[in-house]
């Protein structure tokens, strides 16, 4: 072993508590598929519906496989069982269009699109400009 | 600082994944395994020094911008001036920034300053350290981006305002969210309350005055891994000047003047022939090799190279109409065609790591890709 070994690196043991929590929660079977909603309710999709943006009761998948969740809840899509982050989107006019991603590190809350009157709040107001900050 | 060609793990792209990076490849591969640049010591304790020495020199240039009024050359509006200024009085705290640097013929010299919205970091951090894991473990890397990182978050709680630290970045995004997700990671590791909400969810609440997330809980403590001049353009960005929390924003606002180019103009009048900077100007002044940038630009956009009158290279982009500035021509170093750019991470005050991005042009543009490195020799 060379004699500047481990001199940037302290350790050889990275830990990513977050990162593996959501990877691990992507194997677990779902057990009420129809009631889980994958995705984060935002100020340009409907509450309601969210399943056929994610594949229908027979279990049928968007044409580009990006994403599947079928009847017994389990994704089936082993592609995409190591992906943290997975995208969203639905059909329009007949194409595809993904609307954002999601990751299981957002709050049940937060995906569920409970909230109902929004009264003096108002959203929207960021994320005008641009598709990415990538630098 | 060596390319080495060697082949790729049979199973890299499932090696990627599994550790969460799903932006390895789009039209065109992104993540690089195909090679790896090899450094000695010396070279890395030099980039790490250079590193160190700059972020002080950056420190010094944003107390020389704000001393002597120079907002105009950074295309800041005035009204947020007085915003900016409190926030650098208060000490308001950042946690991250990477300066990109050319290194050829044992030069290195600072390309840019990426200050407010680095990516590159989970690649830089994780990605890259265990593929090293698997090429050779006997090695080391200039790599302690992960511990700086948690470290850094652990430094930084007590500035904190009492609640919740949230993280933001735009939804629309994989490789922004990966790694605003990394650096919430590095925080909750840290002891940190920290919470998700995409920037395009925030809300602001008219009532109370203050900026609420999804489930309108009230905004304390924000990262957002989106740039200065963009908040301060949309809609709600002069809510933040009249915001009843007084919520932290990171990377703080006074870091909109580290992350415009018009710094490599102030850096090379606070510091003429530094040996890391390039001779740089608001106009061209009289070289004949020259980069004409614009002031704010990202991947690359709008990039003109002039080498005695001609033409050199040149980028297309959306960039520009705020101004630009001219730095002194120093071509990338060619590797096989692949021209290589250092990108080197300040994180909590102190060099921490480096990624190498590679393009086949001398311009680093959104076509690049994460080369691997490691120390060796």
């Amino acid at each position: 072993m060379s004699p500047f070994n481990k001199k940037f690196k302290k350790s050889a043991h990275i830990q990513l508590v977050l990162i593996t929590a959501i990877l691990a929660s992507c194997h677990k079977p779902t057990p009420h598929p129809q009631r889980r909603v994958f995705m984060r309710s935002d100020t340009t999709a409907p509450y309601n519906g969210v399943r056929s943006y994610y594949g229908d009761n027979n279990g049928n998948y968007s044409s580009d496989n990006e994403y599947y969740s079928g009847n017994n809840g389990y994704h089936h899509h082993s592609h995409l069982w190591y992906y943290a982050f997975r995208p969203y989107g639905h059909y329009y006019n007949g194409s595809y269009r993904r609307a954002g991603y999601y990751s299981g590190g957002l709050s049940e809350h937060a995906n569920t699109g409970s909230n109902g009157f929004k009264g003096s709040i108002t959203r929207g107001g960021f994320g005008s400009h641009g598709f990415s900050v990538s630098s | 600082m060596q390319r080495i060609s060697i082949a790729p793990r049979n199973n890299w792209q499932a090696a990627v994944e599994k550790l969460g990076f799903g932006f390895h490849t789009t039209d065109i591969p992104y993540w690089d395994e195909s090679a790896y640049y090899s450094f000695t010591l010396s070279e890395i304790n030099r980039i790490e020094s250079a590193t160190q020495e700059l972020w002080d020199m950056c420190l010094g240039a944003v107390q020389y911008v704000m001393d002597n009024n120079l907002y105009h050359r950074f295309a800041i509006p005035e009204w947020a001036i007085p915003y900016i200024e409190k926030t650098w009085q208060d000490d308001h705290p950042a946690i991250y920034g990477r300066f990109d640097f050319c290194y050829k013929n044992g030069h290195l010299k600072l390309l840019e300053f990426n200050a407010d919205t680095p990516t590159s970091l989970y690649e830089a951090g994780i990605v890259q350290w265990f593929w090293l894991q698997d090429f050779d473990k006997s090695k080391d890397q200039f790599n302690s981006v992960h511990e700086k990182l948690i470290d850094g978050w652990k430094m930084l709680a007590p500035y904190l305002r009492r609640g919740k630290l949230h993280f933001s970045c735009l939804k629309q995004t994989l490789e922004d969210l990966t790694n605003t997700e990394y650096l919430r990671d590095c925080a909750m590791q840290a002891g940190l309350d920290t919470k998700l909400v995409f920037i395009d969810d925030l809300g602001w609440d008219n009532s109370s005055k203050t900026f609420v997330d999804f489930e309108n809980e009230s905004i304390k403590n924000i990262f957002k891994l989106y740039p200065w001049e963009w908040l301060l353009r949309d809609d709600f960005g002069k809510n933040i000047l009249t915001d009843a929390n007084q919520a932290f924003w990171i990377e703080p606002a006074w870091k909109m003047i580290l992350s415009n180019k018009a710094l490599l103009p102030i850096l090379w009048e606070m510091y003429p022939n530094h040996p890391n900077l390039l001779p740089a100007w608001f106009d061209s002044h009289g070289m004949n090799r020259f980069v004409k940038k614009p002031i704010l630009s990202r991947e690359g956009a709008n990039i003109e190279m002039v080498d005695n009158g001609q033409l050199l290279q040149s980028s297309d982009g959306g960039y520009g109409q705020e101004g630009y500035v001219f730095q002194e021509l120093f071509e990338l170093p060619a590797y096989d065609g692949k021209y290589p750019v250092i990108g080197s991470w300040v994180i909590a005050q102190q060099a921490a790591g480096m990624g190498i991005r590679e393009a086949d042009s001398l311009i680093t543009d959104n076509k690049s890709r994460f080369v691997p490195h490691m120390i060796d020799g």
